[in-house]
């Protein structure tokens, strides 16, 4: 008989409090391995500010995080990198001046424990044949030599998935992934997406209902900064207070 | 070329070349931590100046050799650079800037008042004792072997950095200086690695300081002045940070034209001041942007 699927991340009465403002108000929260979760709410909700707590980017004020069981409540954003979360920003974050195939290069060395000054990084042929494949899963690999600023919104979008995939996430984390992109581009992205993401647990911010309706095994929803609603799709359609808050009845 | 040189100029352009060699080491050490790390350390007087009376009060007062006092020049501002950066690669932007600048005021505010040690603002002369390295055997007073010896470890230097700058750690450097937030969501203790580049660069500052004192047998406050770092800054941006081939061309320029420039202008400062405005407006990315845009430029667009 298969093992259910474990939890990976759980987070327990999760409070950021930005002097007197709760962003973030009791939030708990678990996601389960292979799991693609949403989080969706109103501007402001605190979508943002709750990822940027699980990443450490943010100290939560109080209340637990824990994932694999191990809390990272207290931990750097470094160090969560390396526990095995990874993330996309709502505002495009890539090495801007540098090319495509260095924007992988340094996502994937960063699995490295030492970085030896006195070598060719370029000779470090376990570091290259990852970036290669990184590059080809992205699809970005005829474009690997461009200066990643010279790349369309939409493949740099792309980029930016591809370097959080590259530090071996098993939690990935988007913020608003079809952000800034027209129907039609996001279309593209969403099926790019379902090509490069399948089997990772993902824990999506998106405003976009249609994609999130078409990716989504579970929602939740976040509304001043505390749980609404939380189930499958279909459930959180017909909910009433969803409805009334988020989706405008 | 620059190896033959020695033996068709006058001893007075041997020794510009010497001090030349001198400022391009302090400039590219310089640009390991602006130009690949995106750290503008306005502090580096303090590693150069340290890196100088080191040399200086280790040969004259406590008549050490000159091997060792080199070495300490290097270790001792090294570890300067350990205790400033530790405090000051917490901070980012202009915060960065400005501990910097106060840490090189400090230790200039110290050059000038602790005569006993520092000789203020009048120095210390001495004469450093011949260099030997196994077989090998320099003597400093010698202007020509003074030349060769500031160019071995210049060179020496500029081929370590190079090696640094491409090899998984200059990675590492250069990520922080294109997106710190991105680095460190991908796993990169960023301060950590801001502080190696700055002890590096304070290491390498130290080097140019003890280096500087060899060649003119002398060691003053003024190597801790404010304006010493702010060579490294000028030499950098005129010849294209984040190049290390930029600040040697820069150094070169800059110092060449100060050289010939200064009996018309009456003021080095002025040199320059023109020079630096000039670069910025035409070429912000330095003589090797330019000149690297200007070849893009031929190719056929693809």
């Amino acid at each position: 008989m298969p093992e259910p699927p474990q939890t990976i991340l759980k987070l327990v009465d999760v409070n950021k409090d930005f002097g007197g403002l709760l962003a973030v108000n009791r939030v708990s929260l678990s996601v389960k391995k292979g799991e693609l979760r949403a989080l969706i709410g109103p501007n402001g909700a605190g979508k943002t500010t709750l990822l940027n707590v699980i990443t450490g980017t943010l100290r939560a004020s109080s209340g637990q995080i824990f994932f694999h069981d191990k809390e990272i409540t207290h931990l750097h954003s470094y160090q969560i990198s390396h526990r095995g979360i990874a993330r996309t920003m709502q505002i495009t974050s890539l090495f801007a001046g540098l090319t495509v195939f260095e924007n992988i290069w340094a996502a994937v060395q960063s699995r490295k424990k030492f970085f030896n000054p006195f070598i060719q990084a370029l000779k470090w042929q376990d570091v290259k044949e990852k970036t290669d494949s990184m590059l080809e899963l992205t699809g970005l690999g005829d474009k690997a030599q461009l200066i990643c600023s010279e790349l369309s919104y939409g493949d740099q979008r792309i980029l930016e998935m591809g370097i959080a995939l590259s530090t071996g996430p098993e939690l990935l984390l988007l913020d608003e992934p079809t952000a800034g992109l027209n129907s039609q581009e996001s279309m593209v992205l969403v099926k790019k997406m379902r090509g490069m993401l399948s089997g990772q647990t993902i824990i999506l911010v998106e405003h976009d209902m249609g994609v999130v309706m078409e990716l989504a095994d579970n929602i939740s929803v976040l509304h001043y900064g505390s749980i609404l609603a939380e189930g499958p799709p279909s459930e959180i359609k017909e909910n009433e207070e969803v409805k009334k808050v988020y989706l405008g009845g | 070329m620059l190896v033959a040189l020695p033996f068709f100029i006058d001893l007075f352009y041997q020794t510009f070349l010497t001090e030349l060699f001198v400022w391009i080491l302090f400039a590219i050490s310089f640009d390991l931590i602006f130009g690949y790390t995106g750290l503008l350390s306005f502090g580096q007087a303090l590693f150069f100046g340290l890196g100088g009376y080191t040399v200086t009060i280790f040969i004259q007062k406590l008549g050490i050799g000159t091997e060792l006092a080199l070495l300490l020049s290097v270790v001792i501002p090294l570890l300067f650079a350990w205790f400033v950066g530790f405090f000051s690669v917490k901070l980012t932007g202009i915060h960065f800037v400005i501990i910097t600048i106060i840490f090189a005021l400090i230790g200039n505010i110290i050059g000038e008042t602790w005569t006993e040690l520092t000789g203020g603002s009048d120095g210390l002369t001495f004469s450093p004792p011949p260099f030997s390295f196994g077989l090998f055997k320099v003597n400093l007073i010698d202007i020509k072997g003074n030349y060769y010896f500031v160019l071995a470890f210049v060179v020496l230097s500029y081929l370590f950095l190079r090696r640094m700058v491409q090899s998984p750690l200059g990675k590492v450097f250069i990520s922080i200086r294109e997106n710190e937030d991105r680095a460190r969501l991908i796993g990169y203790n960023v301060q950590r690695y801001k502080l190696i580049a700055f002890i590096i660069a304070g290491g390498l500052s130290g080097l140019a300081g003890g280096l500087y004192s060899l060649t003119l047998k002398y060691a003053a406050a003024s190597y801790l002045h404010w304006s010493i770092s702010g060579h490294a800054v000028v030499y950098t941006i005129v010849g294209g940070m984040g190049t290390l081939i930029g600040p040697v061309l820069g150094a070169g320029i800059v110092m060449t034209l100060e050289h010939y420039l200064v009996d018309i202008l009456q003021s080095t400062d002025l040199v320059v001041g023109i020079v630096l405005v000039f670069m910025v407006l035409v070429a912000p990315r330095g003589l090797v942007g330019l000149i690297q845009s200007k070849l893009r430029r031929r190719e056929p667009s693809a």
